[in-house]
């Protein structure tokens, strides 16, 4: 069985390749404990901006848990203005969290929001 | 190659001298026409991966599966694609004989190059990004390998330019070192001679039955058939599937189709073979649903709804498979 130096660079590559992938999973596999979706919320208040229809605040939702989420229904609270505007709510309905993986998303308010965000999930689907 | 080298080594007799010097350069040109005729085989390879690949990377339900399965879902896919892959590397090689070894070598680098074309291509897409969790990462690419895995297997031994002739290129030098293979006989993987099996074409049946249902089975599609179709109505679809396939493959007179004459086997029969394959095609749709979840929780009568409903596309798949390899068989001349 004669091989040429590219048909060995082929076949290390496609071994490193191979073994990445599954040996990935498989560790994955293992360290699964089967946790339900936690989704963390980040606000990131500091980077809210101002547009034509009122002001977006940015934040990162992130999954420590093990399983995925779909269907997640955040909604988000915040005294707005000069606070005599009273507490307003904004929601954001994503598709799909990923274990392990950041979605961007952005909570919209008629004005600056004056104090903190706080951010419940309303519900999510298993999949 | 044979011929190239031979041509040389008159050229090198009519010379008379510097013997020493000419074998040198005549391995070198060797060697360059070797890594010809591999850098040629990987370009088909990544060409094969990509053209049977592509639908699916185009197809929004795999991209999310790959998070919503589990690990041991995708490992126990890939597994699947390896041993199919092996089983159709060792079936479509039946012009020379190869040893396990080159045919597990040959199993590891089609789906190295799957693994690589399927992240290169989601990379090219956007689906893979910095931002990109690892294992959601990592989940996407072990799904698009089992498609692109298939297509690069297919591309090794369909697409070949002239197959095991010398047609395309420098396919010569193939031969040359299957023929000291062929000395080999106990280690040789095939039984040569160029006839398929029933069990054989069975089997290249089911991996062409997954190719072609796993285009179809991540979408909800099959879901939603299987759960509005009435009994009458699947009943209809079985009788349709084995009906139609029976046909297409045995009286159609398609290329590869075969005459209804039976052999000895008892798979060899028209009938028999034709529910032999329906039932692997039903199996593969199963195992199919079941990978991407559509038998969680679901009650018996959409299991199997669900399952009649894919084994329609299939069966198609185990078809047009049995026809693909048919030719090599008993009919040559037919089509």
């Amino acid at each position: 069985m004669r091989q040429n130096w590219l048909e060995w660079v082929a076949l290390a590559v496609s071994v490193v390749a191979i073994v990445a992938v599954v040996g990935f999973l498989v560790v994955d596999g293992i360290r699964d404990a089967g946790r339900p979706p936690m989704p963390v919320v980040e606000v990131r208040l500091d980077d809210a901006y101002q547009t034509d229809a009122g002001w977006l605040v940015p934040a990162t939702v992130g999954n420590d848990g093990d399983q995925a989420a779909e269907a997640v229904e955040l909604v988000a609270r915040a005294p707005v203005g000069d606070g005599s505007a009273g507490v307003e709510e904004a929601q954001v309905t994503l598709d799909y969290l990923p274990s392990g993986s950041e979605v961007d998303v952005a909570f919209g308010f008629s004005q600056r929001p004056s104090g903190d965000v706080t951010v419940t999930v309303r519900g999510l689907r298993l999949p | 190659m044979a011929k190239a080298s031979k041509r040389s080594r008159d050229h090198g007799k009519n010379r008379g001298k510097a013997r020493g010097r000419d074998r040198d350069t005549q391995r070198s040109a060797h060697d360059r026409e070797d890594v010809g005729r591999t850098a040629r085989q990987l370009l088909r390879a990544v060409g094969g991966g990509l053209i049977i690949g592509l639908p699916l990377l185009f197809t929004m339900e795999m991209w999310f599966h790959s998070f919503l399965l589990s690990s041991w879902k995708l490992v126990v896919l890939l597994l699947v694609t390896f041993v199919v892959v092996i089983g159709y590397s060792a079936l479509s090689g039946f012009r020379h004989e190869r040893t396990w070894a080159e045919l597990l070598i040959d199993s590891v680098h089609t789906m190295g190059i799957a693994a690589i074309v399927s992240a290169l291509a989601l990379l090219l897409l956007g689906r893979i990004g910095p931002d990109t969790g690892i294992r959601d990462a990592v989940g996407k690419i072990a799904l698009q390998v089992i498609p692109v895995a298939f297509g690069v297997s297919l591309a090794g031994a369909q697409l070949a330019g002239g197959g095991g002739g010398g047609g395309g290129g420098g396919g010569g030098s193939e031969d040359e070192g299957n023929d000291e293979d062929a000395q080999d006989q106990g280690s040789s993987a095939t039984d040569g001679g160029g006839n398929l099996g029933a069990f054989a074409r069975l089997f290249v049946g089911a991996g062409a039955a997954l190719l072609f249902a796993l285009n179809i089975a991540p979408t909800e599609e099959p879901m939603l058939l299987g759960i509005e179709a009435s009994w009458w109505l699947l009943l209809a679809v079985v009788v349709a599937s084995i009906v139609m396939t029976l046909a297409i493959v045995f009286y159609a007179d398609f290329r590869g189709g075969r005459s209804p004459q039976g052999g000895d086997s008892i798979l060899d029969h028209p009938l028999t073979e034709t529910v032999a394959a329906y039932g692997v095609s039903l199996g593969v749709s199963l195992l199919l649903l079941w990978s991407f979840g559509r038998t969680d929780g679901a009650s018996w009568s959409v299991i199997v709804g669900q399952t009649v409903m894919l084994g329609f596309v299939a069966a198609f798949g185990a078809a047009a498979g049995r026809l693909l390899v048919g030719g090599g068989a008993q009919t040559s001349g037919g089509g």
